[in-house]
């Protein structure tokens, strides 16, 4: 359903004006199973000094620690993640979507492109399986994974344009060490 | 019998080297020629037939015949790509072959200047090109000092045995490491089957600490080639049979029902490279409280002009910084004192075996400056195998990856 996708793709909006909020580059996504909302996720890169922090991974790791702790195994999480769409302000890039196709993930929603590091067809085509050219035996290979952009393109692009025009004015002067350079 | 084979680190360029048939040429009209008149002929021909757009080609090939006599041809001019017309060469040019009574013959040179070291050892092949590398400049890339390259055989080596440390399985493994004081940062196995989510935070926060010093810049020579040997004799079956759970080889095998029951908990993406990433972050996180660098992971970049509000397609998000120069300068202040550098700008990381697409991706993020892998991974590797994220040129980082072949290392395939 169309009006689904939006509202779906509202609360990923939502999750990236979090991420806004907390100075943050604004991308946010959600996970959706069985027409739930199952996990959300911010980006939280600069937070934790890891770069790989994305809004994608932070809500895998919640959905990971949830169906463990509630003792799924390993072919049910497989299975689960077979039934999830997630929406997500920005096109995943190469590490996001390599992480989607390793886990299987049925469909993918997203805003904006992402023409430096898109991972969904801008650079590289990651949800596209190549399944045919590669089946042998029993061994699992790469999976696809079916991806629309074009979703609320511009809200998410405005919160992209306010992030870099408030050039992180909120920005706390931190007590730097003294060994440290400053070098910007 | 044991061949002893040469440690080796083997430079993975950019782009993969293109094999001389297959990089675009064009024909051009050549002639041997006696030496003694080259430079009056090459002055002549420089100015009648100069070379337009293949400024990369030598305009004298030149073969040592046996007995060390030197054999010398000149490119005259271009000539048709077609084979049937063949009086194209310009009257100018027609005279001084008539002069010099030579004998012009049709051949193939490389259209193109060569990318890359590789790509010119091809194109020489054909007929001798010059060749500019690339202007960054990565220590390495031209070869290794002696101490390097020890230091990085050191590295590889710890690597390999961390890959292979775990209960029954081989892993992958990584070690991030700062070049310059020769320390490690971190590092991680692949916790793909087995992840203690409980202690893992205490485990991530104390372990970095314990810096492995004193393994690495000291030892000697021999030691290393001999504990490498040891190494590869000893236990590359092990090595061998049991690599189906090293994370990279087989992203996808993680649902599989087939693999060991894992009482602990798991986690499909954590890979050795990713665990190691998150290890480098929590390290500064603690080793710089409170300090936040204002660069930020993911950059935007809104070119069209800017009182335009439409949803345009043109908007272009570049997820990273590119503040990102003068970081490393940054470690030249006395290599005593403990300077930050952002994310893991300089560092180099050693990996088991050549990474997947999503941690080739990771380390982008992450800004690693190097990458030295031991073992390639043909199935899904991301630096030259499947992809080759090195020479993705939109990306706005990129590092220089090294294959650092082992000895005796085929026994392991
Ligand atoms: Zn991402
Ligand atoms: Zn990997």
């Amino acid at each position: 359903m169309e009006s689904d996708s939006l509202a779906y793709m509202e609360l990923a909006i939502h999750q990236a004006k979090l991420a806004l909020e907390s100075l943050e580059v604004p991308v946010g996504c959600v996970f959706i199973k069985d027409g739930k909302v199952i996990a959300s996720g911010r980006n939280r890169t600069t937070e934790t000094r890891n770069a790989t922090r994305h809004a994608e991974m932070e809500a895998i790791d919640i959905l990971m620690e949830k169906w463990q702790r509630d003792g799924l195994s390993k072919s049910e999480v497989a299975e689960n993640f077979s039934k999830c769409i997630l929406y997500v302000t920005c096109e995943p890039c190469i590490m996001c979507a390599a992480a989607l196709s390793i886990l299987g993930i049925k469909e993918v929603y997203y805003g904006c492109a992402n023409e430096k590091f898109g991972g969904c067809g801008s650079i590289l085509s990651l949800h596209s399986s190549y399944s045919e050219t590669l089946i042998s035996g029993e061994v699992p290979q790469r999976k696809g994974f079916k991806c629309t952009g074009g979703l609320m393109t511009s809200e998410a692009v405005s919160l992209f344009r306010t992030f870099y025009e408030q050039g992180n004015p909120n920005a706390p002067k931190p007590h730097r060490p003294l060994v440290q350079k400053e070098v910007e | 019998m044991n061949k002893k084979q040469p440690l080796q680190i083997i430079h993975i360029p950019p782009n993969p080297p293109v094999p001389p048939t297959l990089q675009p040429t064009v024909n051009v009209y050549a002639s041997l020629i006696e030496p003694r008149h080259a430079n009056t002929l090459i002055r002549w021909l420089n100015q009648i037939a100069p070379l337009q757009n293949l400024h990369h080609l030598k305009r004298i090939h030149k073969r040592n015949l046996e007995g060390g006599k030197p054999e010398l041809s000149v490119i005259l001019c271009l000539a048709s790509e077609s084979e049937t017309q063949s009086n194209s060469m310009p009257p100018d040019v027609q005279e001084i072959v008539n002069s010099y009574n030579l004998t012009p013959f049709i051949t193939k040179v490389s259209k193109y200047a060569a990318l890359s070291k590789e790509e010119w050892q091809e194109q020489c092949k054909l007929w001798p090109t010059s060749y500019h590398p690339p202007t960054y400049n990565i220590d390495g890339i031209t070869g290794f000092s002696e101490e390097d390259a020890k230091s990085v055989f050191s590295f590889m080596k710890s690597t390999v045995e961390l890959a292979k440390s775990g209960d029954h399985l081989v892993v992958n493994a990584a070690i991030i490491v700062d070049p310059l004081v020769r320390q490690i940062i971190a590092s991680a196995c692949d916790e793909v089957c087995s992840w203690h989510m409980q202690s893992n935070k205490a485990k991530t926060e104390a372990c970095y600490f314990k810096q492995l010093e004193a393994f690495t810049a000291h030892a000697d020579a021999n030691r290393i080639a001999r504990d490498i040997s040891l190494l590869s004799n000893g236990s590359s079956n092990n090595l061998q049979k049991c690599c189906t759970a090293v994370s990279c080889l087989n992203p996808w095998l993680w649902a599989q029902k087939l693999m060991h029951r894992s009482p602990s908990y798991w986690h499909p993406l954590r890979h050795a490279a990713i665990v190691a990433i998150e290890a480098s972050a929590a390290r500064d996180r603690h080793l710089f409280p409170g300090s936040g660098h204002n660069g930020n992971s993911y950059e935007i970049d809104c070119t069209h002009s800017s009182s335009s509000v439409s949803p345009a397609k043109r908007q272009r998000i570049n997820l990273a910084n590119v503040k990102n120069g003068g970081e490393h300068d940054a470690h030249t202040e006395g290599s005593n004192s403990i300077v930050r550098p952002y994310l893991c700008t300089g560092y180099d990381i050693y990996l088991a075996w050549e990474p997947c697409t999503m941690c080739a991706m990771a380390l982008v993020h992450q800004r690693i400056r190097r990458i030295f892998y031991a073992f390639p991974n043909t199935e899904a590797g991301a630096l030259g195998s499947v992809h080759r994220l090195q020479g993705e040129k939109s990306l706005n980082h990129h590092y220089a990856v090294f294959r650092v072949v082992l000895p005796e290392e085929e026994e392991l395939k």
